[in-house]
């Protein structure tokens, strides 16, 4: 099982790819992952490559990934050539805009991007900011996002072993928070499960 | 017990469990979290740990440490070890007593760093072995070993874990038991005085040293051959894990030569790999350090076969060396398809650099200087750190970078070939405890004008916020005294000193003026917090905007966008620091 988790830095990926290769270890199986994390504190491309089994390296190949998270946007649609050819994605609809598109020298074309995404994937777009603002913080986006993934039933985990990974992770003052922001981000897309064991 | 954890924390956890008494480094991205993990896991105390000034002195505190018969590990990234080769030379020599290992990152790409460079080199360089692991649970393994090794040698350990296994993490089974010694403290012993005689005696011994080592490290099982085959694969380091995928992937009948503890070279194993195959190809990153060893070997031992690697081309020499390219070098060496990816398109997205966060002091230092020197001839020494971001666009104030503390310096060398420019130096507060000091006493002694700019932010912000001497806390976090940069600048000699709140605009654009006219060395310290460290200051709104984009030209601050031809401040990023205020009179802040 390889997951790709992608987005901003500052949005909490390293603690979701934390908490997913965790509860594979709760589950008994082996995990590592991989952060490429870059230059700049906050505002640059982080990456982390969660990967359950047996695999020696910690980077997911190109056409690899079992499912893509993605936390914004165009971040998504730059990793989707990770995705294997049945791979699924999970995409944020939140946009963080970077500073060369303020400056005017880059587009940021919404319509563009998420057609691309569509037609090269099979793709779920969530609000995942607006759950996690409705759970009570826009930090929890982390965790509305694995609570989707485990919705669809794509993650090959139990929801107790994201849970008992979660306390693990997570510091106790914001535990209940993120649990509701789990079963929130799961609610979200349990519908589309049918769906997508169609595709 | 199985963890998951990053290869930096597994170094730290095997370096507790090793019994570590004394932990120093100066932070570097990939290699920080290692000294901030042992910090973690000294939940008794008993381990002192510090966060040293810089990279030189903490292997000092930790050769000191050893001499006295503890454990210490010394902890940076791999340019660090050029500001700490002057020690490490002289310890290769001396060496060791209390098991000592010196942790050096290296980071192939490069990532977050200056150079490429390769610590395997100063292995051999300085005579002190090598070990190189190729995930967290080696690295966890190794450091647990090298301990031991160190005392078995009387010599450190270059334990060098490489970016993908600094920061991946993987599955690992924790020892509960800490290994438990006795010190007998330093013992007065000529052995501990580095002068040319005993340097002569112990090279003598060293050289000899270094084979029975090599004698060592072929049976030793982080060096190994797997799998067999006519076709050799040699291989180290996080390199190996890939190689290791790809074989067991599209089932090669190859034989592996894994090289773990890389210097001095374990050549009794590399003449029984080379003995096995038929033609080699060798995949490391970084420098053709295997590569040439084997060669060696080669021609001590009259063995002959092809070789393909970086000396010849047919690898690249620079950049990291991933699953793909390390697929498509084998496929072309073993001269067949293995996987026909199908790529999926790809389309043009908006880029995403590095920036300078909003709300970042450095941005108002920057935007006060600018402002202030507007045409008049002006040349902008930059330094390293969060700042060195301050060369993107708009801003374009960082006309050179080259290490640490070097801005300063340079700054007087362009002055001495351009005596009629405004030059400047920018430094960070962290960067001037580790070596900007040094370059300042340079100025004032030899009468170079220059005006340093020291961008107080009061962290180490670049490598995930450390405490440094300027802060008052230790990485423990107790209190310590707090080093006060204007007093240093003071003591130092310099002429004009003053400290001033970038975000006191006018204030902070009247100070540069003033310093740019005065004669001698002038220091300007703008202080004010990093963003990470405080609460946000409110918010900037923007009323009525006309659409001129002055504000985002100016600054280019990553909580101004626009949408439908307008300014727009986005309230998740913005921290109310009211710089763009400064520069349009339809933005406030609530
Ligand atoms: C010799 C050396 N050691 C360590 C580093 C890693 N490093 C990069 S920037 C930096 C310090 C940054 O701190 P500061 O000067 O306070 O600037 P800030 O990032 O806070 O703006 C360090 C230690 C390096 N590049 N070179």
């Amino acid at each position: 099982m390889d997951i790709l988790i992608t987005g901003v830095g500052g949005q909490g990926i390293i603690l979701a790819s934390k908490i997913l290769a965790y509860a594979y270890v709760i589950e008994g199986r082996n995990a590592r992952t991989g952060e490429t994390i870059g230059m700049s504190q906050r505002g640059g491309c982080v990456v982390s490559h969660v990967r359950a089994g047996n695999a020696h390296s910690p980077y997911i190949p190109v056409g690899g990934a079992d499912l893509l998270l993605s936390f914004e946007l165009c971040e998504g649609a730059r990793r989707i050539p990770y995705l294997k050819k049945d791979g699924f994605a999970i995409v944020n609809t939140a946009m963080i805009i970077p500073v060369s598109t303020a400056l005017g020298k880059s587009d940021y074309d919404v319509e563009k991007i998420t057609k691309y995404i569509s037609e090269n994937t099979n793709a779920i777009f969530i609000d995942a900011d607006r759950i996690a603002q409705e759970c009570g913080s826009f930090r929890a986006v982390n965790t509305v996002l694995i609570g989707a993934a485990c919705g669809l039933g794509v993650l090959e985990l139990s929801t107790d072993s994201i849970i008992q990974s979660m306390k693990k992770n997570i510091r106790a003052q914001y535990l209940d928070l993120n649990i509701n922001a789990f079963h929130s981000g799961m609610k979200a897309t349990e519908e589309m499960r049918e769906k997508c064991k169609i595709m | 017990m199985k963890e998951i954890l990053l290869g930096n924390t597994a170094i730290a956890l095997g370096a507790v469990t090793a019994g570590v008494r004394v932990a120093a480094g100066y932070p570097g991205t990939p290699s920080t979290e290692v000294l901030e993990g042992v910090a973690k896991y000294n939940t008794d105390g008993k381990i002192s740990v510090e966060w040293s000034a810089n990279e030189k002195a903490a292997l000092e505190v930790a050769a000191g440490a050893s001499w006295s018969g503890v454990r210490a590990i010394v902890t940076m990234k791999q340019v660090g070890l050029n500001v700490a080769s002057d020690p490490l030379m002289s310890l290769g020599v001396i060496g060791t007593k209390g098991g000592m290992v010196i942790v050096v990152a290296d980071d192939p790409g490069p990532i977050s760093s200056q150079t490429e460079q390769d610590t395997r080199h100063f292995g051999k360089f300085a005579n002190i072995p090598v070990l190189d692991p190729s995930s967290p649970e080696e690295a966890y393994e190794m450091t647990k070993y090298a301990f031991e090794l160190s005392e078995k040698l009387h010599l450190p350990i270059i334990l060098r874990p490489t970016t993908k296994v600094c920061h991946s993490s993987g599955t690992i089974e924790v020892d509960t038991e800490v290994y438990q010694y006795e010190s007998e403290g330093f013992v007065k012993d000529p052995k501990w005085v580095i002068f040319p005689p005993l340097s002569y005696r112990r090279h003598l011994e060293i050289e000899q040293q270094q084979k029975e080592i090599s004698v060592l490290f072929s049976r030793l099982p982080f060096n190994r051959i797997e799998g067999n085959g006519s076709i050799g694969i040699a291989t180290g380091g996080a390199t190996y894990a890939i190689v290791k995928d790809i074989v067991e992937t599209f089932k090669l009948d190859v034989t592996i030569l894994k090289s773990g503890a890389v210097f001095p070279p374990p050549d009794q194993l590399y003449g029984e790999f080379l003995h096995r195959v038929e033609k080699v190809l060798v995949l490391e990153e970084l420098d053709p350090v295997i590569e040439e060893q084997l060669y060696h070997v080669m021609a001590v031992r009259k063995i002959e076969r092809p070789i393909r690697g970086k000396l010849d081309g047919f690898v690249t020499p620079a950049g990291e060396l991933r699953f793909e390219n390390t697929l498509d070098y084998i496929e072309k060496f073993i001269g067949r398809k293995l996987k026909s990816i199908e790529n999926k398109p790809v389309i043009d997205l908006p880029q995403r650099s590095p920036v300078l966060c909003a709300g970042c002091p450095h941005r108002a230092s920057f935007y006060a200087v600018k402002k202030a020197m507007r045409g008049k001839k002006s040349v902008f020494c930059g330094d390293i750190g969060c700042y060195t971001l301050g060369n993107g666009k708009p801003l374009e104030m960082t006309d050179t970078c080259l290490c640490m503390g070097a801005g300063i310096t340079v700054a007087q060398g362009i002055k001495k070939a351009e005596p009629d420019a405004n030059v400047f130096a920018f430094i960070g507060d962290s960067t001037f405890f580790a070596s900007g000091m040094t370059g300042l006493a340079n100025a004032v002694y030899n009468g170079t004008n220059i005006i340093v700019v020291v961008l107080d932010n009061s962290t180490t912000a670049m490598t995930g916020h450390q405490p440094h001497p300027g802060i008052g806390r230790t990485i423990m976090n107790t209190s310590s005294p707090k080093i006060d940069i204007c007093s240093v600048a003071k003591a130092l000699g310099a002429g004009f000193v003053k400290k001033v709140n970038p975000f006191e605009f006018d204030e902070a654009v009247k100070t540069v003026r003033e310093a740019s006219e005065k004669n001698g060395v002038s220091v300007i310290i703008f202080e004010a917090p990093c963003v990470a460290l405080v609460k946000s200051h409110g918010i900037c709104t923007v009323e009525e905007c006309t659409g001129c984009k002055k504000c985002i030209r100016e600054i280019g601050c990553p909580a101004l966008t626009v949408r439908a031809r307008k300014v727009e401040i986005n309230p998740a990023l913005c921290y109310g620091c009211g710089l763009c205020t400064n520069i349009c009179d339809r933005i406030i802040r609530l």
